[in-house]
């Protein structure tokens, strides 16, 4: 403890070196905060007790090929379901392309049953599965384009030429996308289709996650042979599905989260190094005192690890304050809904500064400490 | 009068460590805004680079691409008769009537992703002459059989020569591996377009392409196909149609300018560091300056030169960092198609520029601050301390 108050001077000794440093450092782990929130966002969906019993059911070769509303009796009757709807992927455009959001068709009657994560006013609930033309909206995307329930909104069919035009009946939050896609009722769009009575996929609840495989075993090995094999996978395994079309993230991010490490690497070592080269007088002084070399060489390590800790932190815990206050909805494109710092996150960006602060003091400080005491003494800066 | 350049690279010398260290430090972080751009910029180019300004796409009206487009197969009858679409040497008319469906496969790396089949024919192949065949040979209708890109077969299960593919249990045999110069078709499988219609019991086509005679009758051309009520279908210039699909890149973009933006703002701040580190070092030698006559203004220039070509020499290893993924070839989805798309890094000699350019504004930005101190150094102070 008695040394506190002699690091804290020398970390502020050359302060304008020391700020600059420290942004430095905090400018990157800004950046690599936000990184592997993004990250871990995209491949780590959360898991909720309800994700946890649901089912989504497709076309065995892939989300293109559709499958007929017939199998959806079928499913509701497998041992363990306790509700499913079907539904189909729209695609439409609002306005502009530009405004892109998820936007399905869906079977309106067990919708609710299926997504209970989903909180809906009762009122309103009832209200959109009454209203055949009725739409559903998450709340991050109702406010983003400023929907009221009662407002018109009118889609523009880009895969299907069919263009519905409906009434925002309830607003939700939560659900398995957060409160960011906008669901209408199946019928009508299968009307607008001239009664085709394709389905995409069938999302359905299970009674328990233990039922859970075998229910989606059951329903792939019953429809084996129909005119529409099935694929039944977790909800979360769909998701992820999605997020390995994009490519290797997984590489993109740490690859650049390590070269940015790296540099703050240099940064630190850099300042590490021209702060001790000048102080290497005090070096002899200190060790005229009768400090050891492993003393002197402590003290240099925790005063360039409390540089980059802070910074790290400074880093960190601004992405940890800006990052859920931006409509990263509309930043991204309707992509990312929002991303949160956790705390993991947090621990990691602390320990990454500990890291940055050891290794950058390590080598300049080594050397320092091992010179003998006389030569330090004589040294000029 | 001017202070030699020559004494910038005396003093950039003598800090021979801190100097390499900061030249790493931005070399890295211009290695990584060059590699991002090379990467929009080759997903891009993947789109840019195909198409033919004779070639129009013929597609269903409301479709925005060939993937959820179909129509009957009576109306490429009607297309394939239209005057103005240009003709062999035998007479026929170059027009090839595709269809197209995406399977799910799985990648080398083990998770699954979406990829485009195509049933095509000889005239496909005709109008698409960037193709060529470089393992193995042409498909045979009837058998079953496909030809992969050879970006596809490096990254997907089961797609090298005479391996056998299995598509909702039934087995297709790689026959043969095509590239086509970095163009959109290689992340295409092509098979026969009977076996793939009959496979998806889909009698239908999903796009038709066809050359017309010249430029200049390809507005009529266009009009003629979308005016025509009985066949409800649309012509799209197929340089137009693949651009359109460079959106597949936006997120990137947006993630890219955000990276460099930030990694901008910390290289600054890194530079800004090792400035005022030798400008307080140098203080002698800046107030002798002064008193031989150099005036502040001098100084200002010098110091902002030094730290301009500093992190100019950084970029340049950047640079020379960042050429080595010329060529890496990467994935990615095309929301569009909403199946993947192949393509390849490319390190152009104007994204280097742009990363020289990034490097020298950043050099510039953090100069100034320590490059101003060094100029309002008073130096009566500094002479006598």
């Amino acid at each position: 403890m008695k040394f506190v108050r002699f690091l804290v001077k020398n970390v502020l000794r050359n302060k304008r070196r020391t700020l600059l440093t420290m942004s430095s450092i905090a400018v990157s782990l800004f950046l690599v905060a936000t990184l592997l929130t993004l990250l871990d966002q995209l491949t780590n969906p959360p898991e909720t007790p309800d994700s946890a019993l649901r089912l989504i059911t497709r076309h065995r070769i892939s989300l293109f090929n559709v499958i007929p509303m017939s199998h959806g009796e079928k499913i509701r009757e497998v041992e363990g379901v306790e509700a499913a709807y079907g539904s189909m992927w729209f695609g439409g455009v609002y306005k502009d392309p530009s405004n892109f959001f998820a936007n399905f068709s869906v079977e309106a009657d067990q919708f609710f049953e299926v997504n209970r994560d989903m909180i809906v006013p009762e009122d309103q609930k009832e209200a959109f599965i009454n209203d055949r033309t009725g739409a559903v909206a998450g709340d991050s995307l109702a406010e983003r384009f400023g929907w009221e329930i009662g407002d018109i909104i009118h889609l523009e069919g880009a895969l299907f030429s069919f263009d519905p035009e409906l009434t925002l009946r309830a607003i939700y939050s939560g659900g398995a996308d957060d409160g960011s896609s906008l669901f209408f009722h199946w019928d009508y769009f299968d009307e607008g289709m001239n009664r085709a009575g394709i389905i995409g996929t069938y999302t359905i609840r299970t009674s328990s996650p233990e039922v859970l495989p075998a229910v989606a075993e059951t329903i792939d090995s019953m429809l084996r042979s129909s005119t529409a094999p099935t694929k039944t996978e977790t909800e979360r395994e769909f998701i992820l599905g999605f997020v390995n079309m994009l490519g290797n993230v997984q590489l993109f991010i740490t690859s650049i989260v390590s070269v940015v490490i790296f540099t703050i690497v240099l940064v630190a070592a850099n300042t590490m190094a021209m702060s001790i080269r000048e102080r290497i007088r005090e070096v002899g002084i200190l060790k005229a005192l009768g400090f050891r070399s492993s003393q002197v060489m402590a003290l240099f390590l925790v005063e360039s690890v409390l540089l980059a800790l802070s910074g790290a932190m400074l880093g960190a815990l601004a992405a940890w304050l800006v990052l859920p206050a931006l409509n990263m909805a509309a930043i991204s494109g309707g992509f990312v809904q929002r991303l949160a710092v956790t705390t993991p996150t947090l621990l990691l960006c602390a320990g990454i500064g500990l890291a940055v602060g050891v290794i950058a003091a390590g080598y300049p400080s080594w050397s320092a400490s091992r010179r003998p005491t006389v030569q330090c003494l004589r040294m000029t800066a | 009068m001017k202070i030699p350049i020559k004494y910038n690279f005396r003093s950039l010398t003598n800090r021979r460590v801190g100097t390499l260290m900061t030249m790493l430090g931005i070399g890295l972080t211009v290695a990584i805004v060059v590699v991002m751009l090379a990467m929009v910029h080759g997903l891009d180019a993947t789109f840019t680079d195909s198409g033919d300004e004779l070639h129009l796409i013929v597609i269903r009206q409301g479709s925005q691409n060939e993937v959820n487009s179909y129509f009957n197969r009576d109306l490429y009858e009607i297309v394939r008769f239209l005057p103005d679409v240009a003709r062999d040497e035998n007479n026929q008319p170059l027009v090839a009537g595709e269809i197209i469906t995406v399977i799910n496969q799985q990648r080398l790396t083990g998770e699954t992703s979406n990829v485009t089949i195509r049933g095509t024919d000889e005239m496909g192949f005709r109008l698409r002459p960037e193709l060529s065949i470089v393992q193995g040979r042409m498909f045979q209708p009837g058998l079953r059989e496909v030809m992969v890109s050879e970006t596809l077969s490096n990254r997907f299960q089961d797609m090298r020569l005479g391996d056998t593919m299995r598509i909702d249990e039934r087995a297709w045999s790689v026959v043969g591996i095509f590239e086509a110069g970095g163009t959109a078709v290689e992340s295409e499988i092509l098979a026969p377009y009977e076996d793939v219609a009959q496979e998806w019991n889909r009698p239908i086509y999903s796009s038709l392409l066809l050359r017309a005679e010249s430029l200049e009758v390809i507005p009529s051309l266009q009009e003629r196909i979308s005016d025509d009520q009985r066949i409800q279908l649309q012509a799209v210039s197929q340089k137009k149609y693949f651009e359109d699909q460079t959106v597949a890149s936006t997120g990137l973009k947006a993630l890219a300018v955000f990276i460099a933006l930030i990694i901008g703002i910390g290289s600054c701040f890194a530079i800004m560091n090792m400035m005022y580190g030798t400008v307080m070092a140098r203080r002698h030698e800046i107030a002798t300056m002064r008193a031989i006559g150099f005036r502040r203004r001098n100084i200002l220039g010098s110091f902002v030169l030094e730290a301009a070509i500093l992190a100019l020499l950084g970029g340049v290893l950047g640079c020379l960092l960042a050429s080595s993924f010329h060529g890496f070839s990467a994935g990615t989805a095309n929301w569009a198609t909403f199946s993947e798309v192949v393509y390849k890094f490319r390190v152009t000699p104007q994204i280097m520029m742009q990363g020289l350019l990034f490097a020298l504004i950043v050099g510039i930005i953090g100069g100034f601050l320590p490059a101003r101190r060094a100029a309002r150094m008073r130096l009566i102070e500094v002479l006598r301390g």
